[in-house]
């Protein structure tokens, strides 16, 4: 058919693909098919040492975890533009690199707020 | 150098175990039944009654200071005396380096006798073990349930007239006919070669 | 000549050996068998005094990590339960969660004479031989037995898994 682009340089990609899929599926696959599969409750109960398990069983993690990821997205999209900028630097001049100041200037205000509300403090 | 002072173990003042037991006779006439003295071991035996006032009496007074209680524990004497029981407490002054042991008789009708954990906190475990083995009660003990054996265990295990090998399956305790019953039910899921 | 005491051939005839019909299924044996009892991990349920001896089997002079055996401390990652020590009876329900707990093929060592037979212990909280209520494949009696001792046992459960049949299909 006209029109239709068939790339067919990455044929061996395709194989691989295929073929790490069949490695990994397949262990699971033959797992599953010769698997002993005999369960009974106590088998089945999650393991405290040999005892009814009392409490519950997820445990309160602290919230600095999602501040810190939460900085991490916005100033990993910052490097990300900061990549094509200084690719083509020396083609596009003075203006440019003042605008890029600029952008970098504003994220840092967004940063020494951050420092000076306690958001880098661990404890 | 400084020579240091070397401590006497014997105080001045009158703390002879044998004067002790004096001194607890002429403050309790009549709780005193008898004064025991074994190769220098001096043990004075009393009525349960007032137990906790002897006993905090010999805590307290400043000459006699025991504050270390070193052992909490029960005899049975099944039939070899007319009152069953006795609680021992041995009783050692880490001040005065003296010791004695407190015998209280406690009578197999109403085993109970006053808990001594107001005075010493370590007699907490020692009392919770002497309930568990003999069935002796200690008023006033703010937790008292078995320490050794499982919490619904029947019986009191190191009475005289307790059986050593311990009662028959089907009298046993509820817990480990459970494991067994349960053990058999599973059989079909035992990995036998 | 061609080597063949590596294959298992049968003898049918006076000088005529061929390959046995279930040959398949006896190499796969061989192989799952050898894998499982080269890796035997127990779990680590040391009750007594036979722990120190189990711990003293696993320790540099009598090394059991050159066998594979590797102490895991939850049951679901292991292969086996050495029960080392005395089993009471409150400790029961324990001890029958933690086996019920290691995921199959599983196996179990008592360890010492109080696990097998309730040893000097003839009393009310003692059970008298952990067989009443886990099956028992090797039982090492001793007071604490010697590390020595342990290895042979660990040994003879070897043997035993290497003498397993088709117990890796789902038929079995």
């Amino acid at each position: 058919m006209p029109g239709t682009y068939l790339p067919s340089e990455y044929l061996p990609v395709l194989i691989f693909i295929i073929i790490a899929e069949a490695f990994g599926f397949g262990a699971l696959l033959i797992g599953m098919i010769f698997r002993p599969k005999k369960p009974y409750f106590e088998k089945l109960m999650p393991y405290e040492s040999g005892i009814t398990p009392k409490g519950e069983p997820r445990y309160k993690f602290s919230i600095r975890f999602y501040i810190i990821a939460m900085l991490f997205v916005v100033f990993d999209v910052e490097a990300i533009f900061l990549y094509p900028w200084a690719i083509v630097f020396d083609k596009i001049g003075i203006y440019a690199f003042i605008e890029m100041i600029i952008f970098i200037v504003i994220l840092l205000i967004g940063y020494i707020y951050a420092w000076r509300k306690e958001a880098f403090e661990w404890d | 150098m400084a020579v240091t002072e070397v401590r006497t173990t014997i105080h001045p003042a009158g703390t002879d175990p044998v004067q002790i037991a004096e001194k607890i006779k002429e403050l309790f006439p009549d709780q005193v039944i008898d004064v025991a003295n074994f190769r220098d071991q001096v043990s004075v035996i009393i009525k349960k009654d007032m137990s906790v006032a002897i006993l905090k009496y010999l805590h307290d007074d400043p000459l006699l200071s025991f504050d270390h209680l070193q052992d909490l524990t029960a005899v049975d004497y099944l039939k070899k005396k007319d009152v069953r029981f006795e609680v021992v407490y041995g009783l050692y002054s880490m001040k005065y380096r003296h010791q004695i042991r407190i015998r209280a008789q406690v009578a197999e009708d109403n085993p109970s006798i006053g808990s001594a954990v107001s005075i010493w906190e370590g007699a907490n475990w020692h009392e919770r073990e002497c309930y568990d083995m003999f069935g002796i009660r200690f008023n006033g003990h703010p937790d008292l349930r078995r320490i050794l054996m499982p919490e619904d265990w029947e019986g009191y295990p190191l009475r005289k007239d307790y059986p050593l090998k311990g009662p028959e399956l089907e009298k046993d305790w509820i817990g480990f006919r459970e494991v067994i019953r349960r053990s058999q039910e599973l059989k079909e899921f035992e990995w036998e070669g | 000549m061609i080597d063949t005491s590596a294959i298992g051939l049968v003898q049918v005839e006076e000088d005529v050996k061929i390959l046995a019909p279930n040959v398949i299924i006896t190499t796969f044996d061989k192989i799952i068998n050898w894998g499982r009892l080269s890796s035997m991990w127990p779990t680590t349920f040391g009750l007594a005094c036979c722990a120190i001896e189990m711990m003293a089997a696993g320790a540099a002079h009598n090394d059991l990590d050159r066998f594979g055996i590797i102490f895991r401390g939850s049951p679901r990652q292991a292969d086996c339960v050495i029960v080392a020590g005395t089993v009471t009876k409150k400790m029961a329900p324990v001890v029958r969660r933690v086996y019920d707990q290691i995921p199959e093929p599983r196996y179990v060592i008592a360890m010492g004479s109080c696990a097998c037979t309730g040893g000097v212990f003839k009393t009310y909280s003692t059970v008298q031989g952990c067989d009443s209520f886990l099956p028992v494949d090797v039982y090492v009696p001793g007071c604490p037995p010697r590390p020595e001792t342990l290895l042979e046992g660990l040994m003879m459960l070897q043997e035993k898994i290497r003498n397993e049949k088709a117990r890796w299909s789902p038929w079995r």
